[in-house]
């Protein structure tokens, strides 16, 4: 049967109708993960409480408006959002493109982060001044590390040698060193860890990984040995173990210490809202930023704790769906970098405010008090986002 | 899983999930142990970090005379206070550099130098066992600095000292006491519970026996304090009680001349000498003052003394030295009226004619002899005079003291006693040995139950006594007197060695005239007399009048308790009385010429003096009396221990205690005559 021009527009037009459809149906907006945002959300929200909470009584005290930690905070969830939306538009493919950009820029700022430029708060120079805002470079230098490795992996295709390794590291051992110096052992790690997590995604031989992870143990040797690491570092380091000991509750354990006093008196229902006497009374030091779990611990129990923890799983499951449905390996490679480091961040945080870990100075993502964690945390949801949407 | 490399993307996914769940799992699990296991623990230790809990000191009460004036009121000074311990070391410099700081910051704040502070910290005034008080009586401001910024003074302690004030010096010390920090061992008594370390509590006089009363009870503030120590709130408040006062029965005025005459005294009967030409020694002595009706103590007066002012923050090794060491000044702490354990001598006369009486061999006429000596089994007894006297009944035997009219009763009785022993099989329990009953009845060997601390008991000997003490000592006696040198030290041990638990005659007879082993105190003495000048009650001595409270409203009324109608036959009171009477008032009484001069017309007086032997020392003076001898006001007893004759030391300071009381001679103008020393 003779086909007909008519008959042929008909047909190009019936494919035209099924392709816009399937088009429609596979437009990348249509495929956010709504569950992914709303915990970020919610997490930031029970940040807000918290961060509230802890200075409501210091910020009274000193007659200072009661918001003004959450004002700057709402900020910078206002600029995290948009960020996030600004990440999730961008083609993550694009992003290997921009990838040594972004890590030569991170590396730059974590220069004159160190340079006098720099600004020291209670030893460690971390932050930048920008027209009034507080930056902390490393925390940008997470998502550059991040893409980076993950972009040099993606290139290789899972043909993984000796050099791979090497240049994966070095991309790695750069910043981890500039953010050593200031000094950030917490997020020196975390560099290095998503390194490690990116190479086993990669698939990196198993010989490589114990021969890595051997290194990292001599390194830590030679570290203690040589004196790199300062017998008051390690003293500060350890104390954490040894928190039930009056003479160092008073002294290095002092912050582990209250703070475990914090949450365990919270018990299993929590004090209230506002009702936490180490959270009012300021027992625990830092307790908006790297603290803020005492808060939570103590005013909501352990139920409120296990809540806050299950958000987390929750961030952490999503992720993991994202990482197995990513249509590439560049895109499985970001979502388990980015669990590798929500996860660690996440453990470190919670496990230094229960006294199971040392206390380096790492924020409990989305939940502590800090902007450029926040705007940073937000950016790597719409990351998340990105290789969800674009996952056909 | 052979190797990550061959294994699917998924896999290696997977491990990231073991990984991450396994990190959760070890957060979760410490939670469940901080929160839920061991989270009693942490609410105590986060309620212990923010709740501080401040005492408030109550008011200690204010002791009164019996006029209202006020002889120790309590002032709470607030005083900043260093632990030695923590700031210095054993050579007394500052044990480092923080501790040098300290002291200069300590400096500033008191506006002292610091060596000034350094000079205070080190001064052996104070206890070691204890923060030294640097500053008395600082502002309060003071006080806060160092509270709200303890960090920067470690070992140094703002507290409230309560310091005791004595607008009349070391007047009455012995029956108003002193305070003390309480000790570690007390702390750790059960009846001292509601004390804490550092608190303050009686020590001897009133201070002690109504330390309840005065002391009241502490308050405490629970403050929420946040991680800098400041405060936020109170979170629950007891006011402090104050303690009550307490109203005395000292007559202040009295009480005052009697320290001065007894004192004054007892210095003057230093001058004098002895038979043996050598100065009396006078080392210590007592007077009391009683209400006649009631026993209410009057005045009290014990010397040497001490000032209780010296007790405020510690004392100084000098002062402590006076107190507990010094050969010149016995034990001036003791309150020599209820815890002197003397032989009473001839004024337990008294006492031994009543017990006599009762024996039923010799009424009050009954016409004795008094020979200057008393013969018995080969032992010779000797009066104080070696004239015979002739012969008396017991008004003159009182009059003249004859100590062999009581030897010569005390051994027919005791002759009648252990014939009655026999009879009963020598069970002591059946014997009615009479001069030990009718002293015990009179209150000795045992306290009187008088309001003040440590009285002593005293010792009525009899016949189960002595066998007592010898099961007793016995061994150490045959010890000595193996060991011992010849001579007649060595023979009385041995006769006690050997038969030290019998009870002779001449026991007996030592007893009636207040020797031997008999012991009483000034108190006992005053209680005796009291009750033959008001006709027979003993009375419990008292110096507690009414405990008030801050209103002056009278919370407590203490009355005068009676220990017992002594039920003296009239006949036999009378006589004694009439011979008491005589002993002053009369030619040849031993009082007599310690009286010469007091208008007795208008005021008799009605007394008897003893002189207590106690070999190898001087003897001990004794004089008791009570006047106005026919409407007994007052009772007074003075003792001056080694003051040799009653009449001749004891007698004359009683004579300027009265003349004052009674408004004949203030003790301003007073002077001390001593009276004959021949006399007993």
């Amino acid at each position: 049967m003779e086909v007909g021009y008519g008959e042929d527009r008909a047909q190009r037009l019936l494919r035209d109708r099924v392709q816009s459809r399937w088009m429609a149906a596979y437009d990348p907006i249509k495929h956010l993960d709504p569950v992914l945002v709303i915990t970020a959300l919610a997490l930031t929200g029970v940040g807000l409480l918290a961060i509230y909470s802890a200075k409501l009584q210091a910020l009274t005290q000193q007659g200072l408006p009661t918001t003004t930690f959450i004002s700057r905070q709402l900020l910078a969830l206002v600029i995290g959002v948009v960020a996030m939306v600004v990440m999730a538009m961008i083609d993550y493919r694009h992003l290997r493109t921009y990838a040594p950009v972004l890590y030569v820029v991170s590396v730059f700022l974590l220069l004159v982060v160190l340079s006098p430029l720099g600004t020291e708060v209670k030893g460690s120079q971390r932050w930048l001044v920008v027209a009034g805002f507080q930056l902390q470079p490393s925390e940008l230098a997470k998502i550059a590390v991040l893409v980076m490795i993950a972009a040099v992996l993606h290139e290789l295709k899972g043909n993984i040698r000796l050099g791979a390794v090497a240049l994966g590291l070095g991309i790695a051992v750069v910043p981890t060193a500039l953010v050593f110096l200031q000094p950030d052992l917490g997020t020196s790690l975390v560099f290095f860890w998503t390194a490690a997590v990116l190479f086993l995604i990669a698939g990196i031989p198993a010989r490589y990984l114990v021969t890595l992870a051997l290194g990292g143990l001599v390194a830590i040797i030679v570290a203690l040995q040589t004196g790199v690491i300062e017998a008051y570092q390690l003293r500060r380091l350890t104390a954490f173990l040894d928190a039930a000991d009056p003479a160092l509750a008073q002294g290095p354990a002092f912050q582990t210490y209250q703070s475990m006093v914090a949450i365990g008196s919270g018990q299993f229902a929590g004090k209230g809202l506002f009702q936490g006497t180490q959270t009012a009374l300021s027992y625990v030091p830092e307790n908006h930023t790297d603290f803020i779990f005492t808060v939570i611990g103590e005013e909501f129990g352990f139920i409120g704790a296990s809540v806050v923890l299950g958000l987390f799983v929750l961030l952490v499951w999503r992720a993991l769906r994202i990482a197995i449905l990513a249509k590439d390996l560049f895109g499985t490679l970001l979502a388990s970098g980015i669990i590798a480091i929500l996860s660690l961040q996440v453990f470190i945080n919670v496990g230094m405010n229960v006294g199971i870990m040392p206390v380096t100075g790492l924020p409990l993502p989305f939940v502590s008090y800090g902007g450029t964690s926040l705007i940073i945390w937000f950016a790597m949801v719409g990351l998340l986002l990105n290789v969800h949407m674009r996952r056909f | 899983m052979s190797s990550p490399s061959d294994a699917s993307p998924a896999l290696r996914l997977t491990l990231l999930a073991v990984i991450v769940i396994a990190l959760f799992v070890a957060l979760f699990a410490r939670l469940w142990f901080l929160q839920v296991l061991a989270g009693d623990r942490y609410v105590e230790l986060a309620d212990s970090n923010r709740l501080r809990t401040v005492v408030i000191e109550a008011p200690r009460g204010s002791i009164l005379a019996s006029d209202g004036e006020e002889l120790v009121r309590n002032r709470p000074a607030l005083t900043i206070s260093a632990d030695r311990q923590e700031l210095l070391d054993l050579a007394g410099a500052p044990k480092d550099a923080a501790a040098a700081a300290v002291i200069e910051r300590l400096g500033e704040l008191l506006e002292l130098e610091p060596d000034a502070v350094l000079e205070r910290l080190i001064s052996r005034r104070y206890s070691p066992f204890r923060p030294v008080p640097i500053a008395f009586d600082v502002a309060p401001e003071t006080v806060f600095s160092v509270r709200e910024n303890q960090e920067l003074f470690p070992g140094v302690v703002a507290e409230t000292l309560p310091v005791r004030e004595y607008p009349f010096g070391a007047s009455a010390a012995h029956v108003l006491g002193y305070l003390n920090e309480i000790t570690e061992a007390e702390l750790a008594d059960e009846r001292f519970a509601t004390y804490r370390g550092g608190d303050v509590i009686g020590r001897d006089g009133v201070e002690r026996s109504y330390e309840e009363e005065l002391r009241g009870a502490a308050g405490q503030r629970v403050l929420v304090v946040n991680a800098r120590g400041n405060v936020l709130d109170v979170q629950s408040e007891r006011e402090p009680v104050e303690g009550h006062n307490l109203v005395t029965t000292l007559d202040l005025d009295l009480q005052r001349a009697t320290e001065k005459l007894l004192e004054g005294g007892i210095l003057a009967s230093r001058e004098l000498t002895t038979d043996d030409d050598e100065n009396i020694p006078s080392v210590a002595g007592s007077a009391i003052v009683l209400d006649a009706q009631d026993a209410r103590v009057l005045a009290m007066a014990s010397w040497p003394t001490y000032d209780p002012r010296e007790f405020i923050g510690g004392l100084s090794p000098e002062y402590a030295e006076y107190l507990y060491t010094d050969p010149d000044n016995p034990q001036p702490s003791i309150n020599r009226v209820i815890t002197g354990r003397y032989p009473p001598g001839s004024v337990f006369k008294v006492v031994s004619g009543a017990a006599m009486m009762e024996t039923g061999l010799a009424g009050p006429r009954t016409q004795l002899e008094c020979p200057p000596e008393f013969e018995v089994g080969g032992n010779t007894f000797r009066n104080w005079n070696d004239e015979d006297e002739g012969r008396m009944d017991l008004s003159d035997a009182m009059k003249r003291s004859c100590d062999t009219y009581f030897y010569d009763l005390a051994y027919r009785q005791w002759v009648a006693e252990q014939r009655r022993l026999e009879q009963v099989d020598n069970d002591l329990e059946q014997l009615d040995e009479v001069q030990a009953r009718v002293s015990r009845e009179f209150g000795y060997g045992s306290p009187l139950g008088i309001d003040l601390p440590n009285e002593a008991a005293g010792v009525i000997p009899n016949r189960q006594t002595k066998l007592a003490t010898w099961t007793d000592q016995r061994d150490l006696w045959c010890e000595l007197a193996e060991t011992s040198d010849p001579g007649y030290r060595r023979d009385v041990l041995a006769h006690n060695c050997q038969f030290g638990y019998l009870w002779l005659g001449g026991d007996a007879i030592n007893t009636s005239i207040g020797q031997g082993e008999i012991l009483a105190s000034p108190l006992q003495t005053a209680a005796t007399y009291a009750a033959i000048a008001n006709g027979g009650r003993l009375l419990e001595p008292r110096v507690g009048e009414a405990v008030l409270d801050r209103d002056g409203e009278v919370i407590r009324q203490l009355e005068s308790e009676l220990i017992r109608d002594l039920d003296l036959e009239p006949a036999v009171l009378d006589a004694i009385r009439d011979g008491l009477e005589r002993v002053v008032m009369e030619q040849r009484g031993t009082a007599e010429p310690a009286f010469r001069g007091f208008p007795l017309d208008e005021i008799p007086v009605a007394g008897k003096t003893g002189t207590a032997e106690l070999k190898p020392l001087v003897p001990y003076a004794w004089f008791a009396a009570y006047a106005p001898a026919d409407d007994p006001e007052v009772v007074i007893v003075v003792t001056v221990e080694q003051g040799n004759g009653g009449s001749q030391t004891a007698a004359p300071i009683a004579r300027n205690i009265l003349e004052h009381h009674f408004g004949i001679t203030d003790a301003e103008d007073a002077e001390f005559e001593a009276g004959p020393a021949i006399l007993d």
